[in-house]
């Protein structure tokens, strides 16, 4: 199998051409285009359980399953917003994935989701991680462009804006500066990550889009 | 201080690197990643000289300007650190070097800078007011790095004489531009018909900034489809 991304960073769309045989798994709702001997089986990976925990992370319940029955067959893919697609090679070491973040992987990757914790939690930022292990290729996705920073020692991100990380870095979630900062300087929470690995964050989030547009929407009519 | 941009025009995020015991001030929310060392201090006013009455009035002025009341200051400590800063909107970031300067901003469009630049609004007036279209200024000046952001593309134009922009394009400009707003041309016609609402005719000679989309516009159009809010 090969792979293009194309229209980077704003409009990342990724293209996957495969052999007779050869399987990719995709979050559902994200191919855009493909050839006619791809045959698509949706299904529970890793069990009902596996299921169920993905859909708390953020993930769909599904997860589709696409099987080249030809040669030289091509799957298109794109994820829900605009923004980036990058590519990372599974060597055996894990990645956590923000949910939501997940595009696609080959078959050697397990996906599994693990609780953020209570701290997390507690930020209700839907700081949900998926647990990617295992060998192969795996694309992620973000809302505005992919940054990646190499953390040595410690290094702090807004919880909005990760995207993924190694699964080498630990991490606490936390607010920033003192008691004042924590209720005028209108930054939430942020995550302090310690060790040595990858972190992949995003230039923008949703949540702040989505806190512009609310003032926009019409007024509920008082019916009496 | 320096000031990376990366990932123009569409997703830019603005790299701020540190000395050792610098500060940078930026608008509130727009962090998205620092070194451990930084530390972020939230005060009512934008530089720490003068009372807290004055610095409530200032942030009291800044709220009415669209801005956050508070302001964020980013200091590192002990050792030289980078902040990085995002906008909310998709869009760019421009890097503006004053000395001892001027620049008006669009309310929205101030991301970070120097410590050494004051932040104050000017009112727009009361033609701009009757526009609607949230033509408040923020008046940046000092000296120091100045970083602002817009909605779409940025586009710098060297204004010698006249030019006209629509009221929701414009990012920023010298101040040795004057402005008045006036409805578009060809009469009252056009005006409630062109759909071109009010512009912003200026005069003189300057650097303009315009952003090559509309804020109020997208957010008029996305805003009208979604459920009513209670």
């Amino acid at each position: 199998m090969h792979h293009e991304i194309k229209n980077k960073p704003d409009f990342a769309s990724l293209h996957l051409f495969l052999e007779q045989g050869e399987q990719v798994v995709t979050e559902s709702g994200a191919m855009m285009g493909m050839s006619t001997s791809l045959k698509m089986e949706t299904n529970m990976k890793g069990g009902l359980l596996g299921a169920a925990k993905r859909a708390l992370g953020g993930e769909s319940l599904f997860l589709n399953t696409y099987t080249a029955e030809a040669e030289k067959q091509r799957l298109d893919v794109a994820p829900s917003t605009p923004g980036d697609i990058v590519h990372l090679p599974m060597t055996g070491a894990g990645v956590m994935v923000q949910s939501g973040s997940y595009l696609c992987c080959t078959p050697g990757v397990t996906v599994d989701s693990k609780w953020g914790g209570a701290k997390s939690f507690f930020g209700g930022e839907g700081l949900f991680m998926l647990k990617c292990t295992g060998e192969g290729d795996m694309w992620i996705s973000s809302y505005g462009a992919i940054h990646p920073i190499d953390v040595q020692g410690t290094y702090v991100v807004d919880t909005s804006h990760i995207v993924a990380f190694d699964e080498t870095l630990t991490f606490k979630v936390r607010s920033v500066g003192g008691m004042k900062s924590l209720f005028f300087s209108s930054e939430g929470l942020v995550c302090e990550f310690s060790g040595h690995g990858r972190l992949w964050i995003q230039t923008r989030n949703a949540p702040a889009l989505a806190g512009f547009l609310h003032p926009f929407r019409r007024v509920k009519s008082k019916s009496n | 201080m320096q000031i990376q941009v990366h990932h123009r025009p569409s997703y830019a995020l603005a790299e701020v690197l540190l000395e050792a015991e610098e500060t940078v001030v930026a608008e509130g929310g727009a962090m998205v990643s620092q070194d451990t060392h930084v530390t972020l201090t939230t005060s009512a006013s934008g530089d720490k000289k003068g009372g807290m009455m004055k610095g409530l009035m200032k942030g009291l002025k800044r709220a009415l300007a669209g801005e956050s009341f508070f302001q964020n200051r980013f200091t590192a400590n002990g050792a030289p650190g980078h902040v990085t800063f995002a906008p909310t909107m998709q869009g760019d970031i421009v890097v503006h070097e004053m000395t001892q300067s001027t620049v008006m901003l669009q309310s929205t469009a101030y991301l970070c800078g120097s410590p050494d630049i004051v932040l104050d609004t000017k009112w727009g007036g009361a033609k701009t007011f009757f526009g609607g279209e949230g033509l408040i200024m923020l008046k940046a000046s000092g000296s120091g790095l100045l970083a602002f952001n817009s909605f779409g593309a940025i586009k710098e134009i060297e204004v010698d004489g006249e030019f006209i922009v629509d009221t929701g394009h414009i990012v920023a400009f010298e101040d040795g531009l004057t402005f008045k707003v006036t409805k578009f041309g060809g009469g009252w016609k056009s005006f409630i018909f062109g759909g071109e609402g009010l512009v912003c005719s200026f005069s003189g000679k300057g650097k303009l900034w315009i952003q090559t989309r509309n804020a109020a516009g997208f957010g008029q159009l996305l805003g009208s489809q979604l459920p009513p809010r209670d």
